[in-house]
């Protein structure tokens, strides 16, 4: 688990009109990352970077030990990428795209193939042009799968899908991840789908990594506290406020830096700790960008 | 270079494009038996349909295979491979010459046999196959705007230029004293006019295709 799968150092891009600013991360090999961001925030950008196909401005990139984007050939071997906006060839069925892919690559696993044929309910002889989304989605899965990859890519997956194509899209997620040398990269919108499979996570927004941590770790340090202060009582200083909200008698705090000291201090301050409320993914990441929007407008 | 890789991609290509390559050969000999009828206005349709045969298989070819590849998204899929942007660039080029070449030469081929045929004009037969030449080169033209422009406008744009360049050319090459001198006689006269142009033409072809991958080198994004 010590190896590094993935390393981008103070990787930067610009844009016209967008810039990708000194990204940093790292991802041990097995872990599951949950890459999150708004629409344009670089989710896309930093990912294309990482397969090589948009070279960096500056910074490094490393992906299985290859330096990116010129051990893209050799790194691209032991990657599945699936991306929202990747189609598969009309025209051609699926059995064909199956073989194409079982040419390229040494490790495609045949029988897993069939099984997720099965499992995802796909007919091979079907044209790719007679799917629905969600069956294109799947298909592109089952090829990005069944190569068995060390790492796993995935732009958006589950975007577009119906309830139950993403359940079933999930469901295969949650299953790959039994194999802990397969390290996924799961970027979304979608905080729910990322919550759900990832340990580790990662905020961006207008390019710029906002927050990088373990999931639990990050779940458990945002809450939100709702005080009763005392008539002409003032708001206790806290570390990590990011939001204060509610009324001057009843406010409601989000902190990004919650520990059981935080209850102690506010109540030494005079205030009536009411209640301690978890936060979800969503609720921390729309909490953490508006935070730094209003620090840092456009 | 990963020759194998590159050999997978122009497999590719050819079978999501065998049914034009395959269908153009019966319907450029069938414009070529036009010509048997032997009136002069059967040879004008056979010359008309030959260069719609010919210039439609290359610029589909070049449409479905850098154009279309960008457009239906497929490009994402392709570079998701253990491939790298020369080796793409490299199976591009090649896929697009190795399918237009089939029907290309078998009906350069029947053209110039029409033409070797008995009672026929012999002396055309240079200015025939410098004209499948440039046929040649306005195909590799296409295919370079629609590699390097990844653009459907720039493309057609491409079509529509090398197709009046065709229409130029071949008026120029026809009245150049070299070639046109011997042009419906009865016999076949390689004049140095007639070999300069051809080779020229020849040689425009690596030229093309050469500065293909030089432009595609210096690019840093890809999808």
């Amino acid at each position: 688990m010590n190896d590094v799968c993935v390393r981008l150092a103070g990787v930067s891009k610009k844009y016209p009109h967008f810039q990708l600013e000194n990204i940093s991360l790292e991802l041990p090999v097995g872990s599951i990352l949950g890459f999150i961001g708004a629409n344009g925030a670089g989710k896309s950008t930093t990912i294309r970077i990482l397969m090589g196909l948009v070279h960096q401005d500056k910074g490094s990139v490393e992906v299985l030990g290859h330096a990116m984007p010129s051990g893209q050939v050799a790194a691209k071997q032991e990657i599945g990428f699936v991306s929202e906006d990747m189609r598969l060839y009309g025209a051609a069925t699926l059995a064909w795209h199956m073989a194409f892919i079982e040419s390229i690559y040494p490790a495609w696993n045949q029988p897993y193939a069939e099984v997720l044929l099965r499992r995802f309910d796909l007919k091979p002889q079907q044209k790719i042009k007679g799917l629905s989304h969600g069956q294109r989605v799947k298909a592109a899965l089952l090829l990005a799968l069944a190569r068995q990859p060390r790492l796993l890519i995935l732009d958006e997956p589950t975007t577009g899908l119906d309830p139950v194509a993403r359940r079933e899209v999930l469901a295969e997620l949650i299953a790959v991840l039994a194999d802990e040398e397969r390290t996924i990269l799961f970027s979304s919108h979608n905080t729910l789908d990322v919550e759900q499979i990832s340990d580790r996570i990662a905020f961006i927004d207008r390019g710029r990594i906002i927050a990088f941590d373990d999931k639990e770790a990050l779940l458990d340090r945002w809450r939100r506290l709702r005080l009763v202060l005392p008539p002409r009582g003032a708001l206790p200083q806290l570390p990590g406020i990011v939001e204060v909200g509610g009324s001057d008698r009843l406010p409601v705090l989000t902190t990004s830096q919650f520990d059981a000291r935080v209850v102690s201090l506010c109540q030494d301050r005079g205030a009536t700790v009411q209640a301690v409320d978890p936060m979800t993914l969503e609720e921390i990441f729309v909490a953490n960008v508006q935070s730094r929007r209003e620090l840092q407008p456009a | 270079m990963n020759y194998a890789m590159v050999r997978r991609l122009i497999l590719k290509d050819w079978y999501l494009n065998r049914w034009i390559i395959i269908a153009s050969v019966p319907a450029g000999i069938g414009a070529l038996a036009i010509v048997l009828i032997g009136k002069p206005i059967a040879f004008m349709l056979c010359i008309i349909l030959l260069c719609m045969i010919i210039i439609g298989v290359g610029a589909q070819l070049a449409m479905v295979t850098t154009i279309n590849e960008r457009k239906d998204q497929t490009l994402a899929f392709v570079m998701s491979l253990p491939v790298s942007w020369r080796e793409y660039t490299a199976a591009k080029i090649l896929a697009n010459l190795i399918l237009f070449l089939i029907p290309w030469l078998a009906l350069t081929a029947g053209a110039l046999g029409v033409l070797l045929l008995p009672g026929a004009t012999h002396g055309l037969v240079p200015y025939t196959a410098i004209m499948s030449v440039e046929m040649l080169i306005t195909t590799s033209l296409i295919v370079v705007a629609g590699i390097i422009t990844e653009s459907q406008a720039w493309t057609t744009a491409g079509i529509f230029c090398s197709s009046l360049g065709l229409n130029v050319l071949g008026y120029v090459f026809a009245h150049l004293r070299g070639i046109s001198r011997f042009m419906w006689g009865n016999e076949v006269h390689w004049t140095p006019t007639a070999w300069t142009v051809l080779l020229a033409e020849l040689l425009m072809v690596p030229l093309l295709l050469g500065l293909t991958f030089f432009i595609q080198s210096r690019k840093t994004d890809f999808l």
